[in-house]
């Protein structure tokens, strides 16, 4: 079973379902996935297959009414990756200063 | 998604100096972290935290060349390899490091929460003894 984070990395992997995460953030609504597929160069199947993908990382909500599905963005998930990756960034931050330090008190 | 952490840092020291810093055991046991280490490409190196309940980071040197070492960075019980790369580039009157840390988008998600754990709170206990080493400088000198 793929974790969490593990499926938000793999859908913002792809340059296609970043666009369509994109378009949605920019609607800043609900849109069909009709509208959607008009907007990109592939089949609607393919973009219905993106959007379950993004759907699945948490990052696109679906809600059906009547016969057209709508899509909506979520960036929540995106800050659990921010968290883990500003780990690393403070950790060498860190490292960096106490090289200084060493380095300065050699000096 | 971003999977790599680059840092620049210009240090005003020689180059020697730094290099010596990051590819001598002694002395990154001093600033950085307890080390089993030798700047030799194949050595599998060990850096041993002294504080309690802290992770510690194996790899292989993969490339210990004036001024460039490279070796993988591989945090307890996540069987997850990343890559830290160090270079060195002579500057006016100093030293400019590069560090990257890569493949660290390698890292699942349950992973990376139990790293996160076992070091939250803990940088200064895990990671580096030196605020000790400059208090003993400070109290020798």
């Amino acid at each position: 079973m793929q974790d969490k984070i593990t499926r938000i990395l793999k859908a913002v992997a792809d340059p296609t379902r970043r666009e369509i995460f994109h378009a949605l953030v920019v609607a800043a609504a609900a849109l069909p996935i009709t509208q959607i597929s008009n907007q990109f160069d592939i089949s609607r199947q393919g973009v219905t297959k993106h959007i379950k993908t993004l759907e699945e990382a948490g990052l696109v909500q679906i809600q059906s009414k009547g016969r057209e599905r709508f899509c909506i963005a979520n960036a929540q998930p995106l800050k659990e990756i921010n968290k883990w990756i500003g780990f690393y960034e403070q950790f060498w931050d860190n490292v960096i200063g106490d090289l200084e330090g060493y380095l300065d008190q050699n000096a | 998604m971003k999977d790599v952490i680059s840092k620049e840092h210009v240090f005003f020291h020689p180059i020697d100096k730094v290099w010596n810093a990051i590819s001598k055991e002694e002395e990154i046991s001093t600033w950085f972290i307890n080390a089993d280490f030798k700047a030799e490409p194949g050595y599998a190196y060990t850096f041993n935290s002294k504080g309690e309940d802290c992770a510690q980071i194996t790899g292989v040197v993969k490339k210990a060349l004036p001024y460039t070492l490279i070796y993988t960075w591989i945090v307890q019980d996540t069987h997850v390899e990343t890559i830290v790369t160090w270079k060195l580039e002579e500057t006016a009157g100093g030293t400019k490091l590069y560090l990257e840390h890569s493949g660290i988008a390698n890292y699942p998600g349950e992973t990376a929460v139990k790293m996160f754990s076992s070091f939250k709170g803990g940088w200064d206990r895990c990671i580096s003894d030196l605020t000790q080493y400059l208090k003993q400088e400070v109290h020798a000198g």
